[in-house]
């Protein structure tokens, strides 16, 4: 059930008519008990998954909090902690690590099937990993340390810690929610209120157009091209590429605004997670503007204790700190080394502007702003665009073939099938990135989405879906982000 | 509420519209609400007929490309003789062959990629206007394969759901919500701007050869002989798919319709046979329809020169092709003359 159908749009509006008619106190009841259903709807037994995570976090927080004895509480909280993360190894990471022993000792993933059935059967799951897994067991430890860093409380409602972890509109692809910005709300007495109402449903409509019209638009050019690269001259997989970039960002943020949009229909708040990264300057502004609940998350549970501890390195014990951060967090999207190039990728940019931060600076004098920012903003683009190629790939080899066929393959016209497909993806970028740039540089100038003339705003989100009837594609697939 | 009630149709006057939302502060959440989005609904609904008024204009005017020759095969053809099916009709059956062989005149109704319910609703469509004479069907392996896609490409009849009523039972086939989707007046030109734009330009006919409905391929085939398994190619088939078949048949029949199911020549040697086309075989037999097999001609089999690529012959194949079926055609005239 993706937020795009019709389905949702039934169960959604049942849930929040009923959602309004309760009585505050039994509200969160409710919405625990629809995001079970939401849950179960695509695999009803992996919620066993899902309930075993949130009982372990539960029953592991209340007994870290409690425990008088440092070391007691130390081990409960090491061994919560783990079972985790075993939880997140075991579901999407034990065929990738059994391949890598057994290609180790010398045997595919290949021979192994062709040793017969009981060999393979024990040795390989074939099982697709619960659905939000990463976000689920991220939010669940984060609880977890910030209770033993005394941050936080204990929550003592188990109804209301798996609403927090199961929470429907979040669930498959974020934002990752801290327990002190989420728990407190479902507490709190929420009135109906028309401007949560209101606010939310714009962030749907966003979404909704940035989903339809930008993302599924320019999936299907991506997929001919970046699927089919042998096929296709440099020209067309640098287009493909681009587009790539624009439907990753469309996609995911389209997701989110979504996600926002329909936590916000229900009085909730979740917290921001993108912030106009394709008009970001360097690689490392990029990451404080893409993803950033993740990022964050990271950045506060990963990449500070690890600094910390190797501060006596200096400079060197920042870059190891962020250089691993970046490979887990590339690895954290999945199962493959393709993710742990793209981290990489990401890390070894750090590294570079982390280094040369003071010339960058001395050369940012020298020449005019917007050069410099013009400069900046396609660097950042094109270096990420790039870091994608590995992302997208099924297999190191798939993107080797391509980032040697942008160099190597040249001649021939750039691969159009359908002009029309062409000029709806072109169209697309164009508005989309007119409307972001617009919120970037000039929101204090005007605004339609935010108008206080109730005609013009409401006209804009007329045109907004008229736009999506004309060019949304209604036979998209699933976000993107719904795999990790 | 009388207040209330006398701006939201006051569209004019938008500032006297944002003091009236302003007093509504008094009234409580929900009502403000309601009345908000009923006056948001009201607003879209004007836009969306509107621009599904110009949509439709314009689309109905066009007057070269895909979209047209649907239009065309539809609303316009009186021919005698049809020809549907997918690309294996679009690109193999010219028509001025079976016109100049039989003395009948000819319209090529086939398109590229679309699946049985796209011709089964073009034949609703024809029916309700004339009763041609003749209608050949081209039959190919897959027909009645189980694929979303086939389901999704039924996009292309929307804008004809609120125009032929008949059409409807096949169009909302596409999803279970597609009758609620089809209230919308702009809905149904989904993705459609830019082919209707150009539509109403001479382009398309720059773009390519379109002799009534025939497009011919110029490429000339280079692939070694091979032979398929055509019994090893399992896959699940679409009992919609079958049903739609069925009633072409049906309703060809009941219009008293010459029909033939015709299977086109086909590059590769074919070893057994095909799930679809068995039970297309099976279904013409059961009905007694004339079902003419050319996919094992021996002219076309394996002869690189006729074909564009392995399952659409090219020009040159086309013109045989087509008098090879104008001449089955003139046979069987003369013989249910005599």
């Amino acid at each position: 059930m993706i937020f795009t159908s019709l389905n949702f749009a039934l169960f959604f509006l049942i849930v929040a008519v009923i959602n309004y008619l309760l009585p505050v106190k039994y509200r969160y009841i409710w919405l625990l008990g629809a995001s079970i259903y939401f849950y179960m709807f695509t695999s009803p037994i992996y919620i066993l998954v899902a309930a075993s995570i949130v009982l372990l976090t539960y029953y592991g927080g209340i007994e870290i909090e409690k425990q008088g004895d440092k070391k007691e509480s130390f081990r409960l909280y090491v061994f919560t902690i783990i079972a985790n993360v075993a939880f997140l190894i075991f579901f999407k990471y034990t065929n990738f690590f059994t391949s890598i022993v057994f290609d180790t000792i010398n045997f595919s993933r290949q021979k192994l099937l062709h040793a017969g059935p009981p060999i393979a059967n024990s040795l390989l799951v074939n099982i697709a990993a619960p659905l939000g897994i990463s976000y689920l067991t991220f939010q669940a430890i984060g609880y977890l340390i910030e209770i033993k860093r005394g941050n936080h409380p204990a929550e003592k409602k188990l109804g209301h810690l798996a609403t927090f972890l199961l929470f429907f509109p979040k669930i498959i692809a974020g934002p990752v929610e801290r327990a002190h910005h989420f728990l407190p709300q479902i507490s709190e007495t929420k009135k109906f209120e028309y401007s949560n109402v209101s606010t939310g449903l714009k962030l749907l409509v966003w979404g909704l157009f940035k989903k339809l019209v930008v993302a599924d638009r320019l999936s299907i050019y991506v997929n001919a091209v970046l699927g089919n690269a042998d096929h296709h001259n440099g020209l067309t997989l640098i287009t493909g590429t681009i587009f790539y970039v624009f439907q990753m960002y469309a996609d995911f943020s389209g997701y989110t605004d979504m996600a926002l949009g329909l936590a916000k229909i229900l009085g909730f708040d979740l917290v921001q997670n993108f912030n106009r990264p394709l008009f970001a300057k360097s690689v490392t502004e990029f990451w404080r503007k893409w993803h950033i609940s993740l990022s964050t998350w990271f950045a506060d549970y990963f990449y500070n204790p690890i600094a910390v501890a190797k501060r006596d390195w200096g400079s060197w014990g920042i870059v190891y700190a962020f250089f691993l951060t970046f490979v887990v967090l590339g690895f954290w999207h999945g199962a493959n080394w393709t993710f742990i190039v793209f981290g990489a990728l990401q890390g070894l940019a750090l590294t570079i502007e982390f280094f040369t931060r003071k010339q960058r600076k001395y050369i940012r004098k020298k020449i005019p702003s917007l050069a410099n920012s013009i400069a900046g903003i396609l660097f950042t683009v094109g270096y990420f665009g790039f870091s994608l190629i590995f992302f997208r790939s099924t297999s190191l080899k798939e993107a080797f073939i391509i980032i040697k066929r942008i160099f190597t393959a040249r001649g021939g016209a750039i691969y159009i099938e359908n002009p029309s497909i062409i000029l709806f993806s072109i169209a697309s970028i164009v508005f989309f990135m007119l409307v972001e740039f617009k919120k970037e540089y000039l929101d204090h100038l005007f605004t339609f989405s935010d108008n206080k003339n109730w005609l013009i705003r409401n006209c804009y989100y007329c045109m907004l879906l008229l736009i999506i009837l004309i060019a949304g594609v209604f036979d998209g697939g699933e976000f993107i982000y719904f795999q990790f | 509420m009388t207040e209330v009630n006398l701006f939201i149709f006051n569209f004019d006057y938008s500032q006297s519209i944002e003091m009236g939302f302003k007093k509504l502060s008094a009234v409580n959440g929900y009502q403000h609400l309601l009345i908000k989005t009923g006056a948001f609904i009201i607003l879209a609904f004007i836009a969306d007929f509107f621009v599904g008024g110009i949509f439709h204009y314009f689309y109905f005017k066009q007057s070269s490309g895909w979209e047209y020759r649907t239009k065309y095969s539809i609303e316009d053809t009186r021919a005698d003789v049809l020809i549907f099916g997918a690309s294996r009709a679009q690109q193999q059956y010219n028509p001025d062959y079976i016109e100049k062989k039989t003395g009948l005149t000819c319209y090529n109704t086939g398109r590229d990629g679309e699946p049985v319910f796209y011709y089964y609703g073009v034949l609703q469509g024809v029916l309700k206007r004339y009763t041609p004479k003749i209608i050949i069907l081209d039959v190919e392996n897959n027909v009645f394969r189980e694929s979303q896609d086939s389901y999704d490409r039924l996009s292309i009849l929307l804008p004809y759901y609120t125009t032929h009523p008949e059409m409807r039972p096949v169009i909302e086939l596409r999803s279970p919500f597609e009758k609620l989707k089809l209230q919308s007046r702009v809905y149904p030109f989904n993705s459609m701007l830019f082919k209707i734009a150009i539509g109403n330009t001479d382009f398309n006919k720059k773009r390519f050869e379109d002799i009534k409905g025939y497009v011919p391929l110029t490429g000339a085939l280079d692939e070694p002989i091979r032979t398929v398994d055509l019994s090893k190619n399992k896959y699940a088939v679409d009992t919609n798919k079958i049903n739609c078949y069925k009633s072409f048949i049906n309703d060809c029949l009941k219009a008293n319709i010459k029909l033939y199911l015709v299977c086109s020549p086909y590059f590769f040697r074919a070893v057994g046979e095909d799930t679809s086309m068995q039970i297309a075989k099976e279904i013409a037999k059961e009905r007694k329809v004339d079902f003419i097999d050319f996919s094992k001609d021996k002219l076309f089999l394996s002869n690189s020169k006729f074909f564009d690529d392995t399952i659409h012959v090219n020009v040159s194949g086309s013109e045989i092709f087509s008098n090879k079926v104008a001449d089955t055609l003139l046979s069987k005239i003369n013989s249910n003359a005599r």
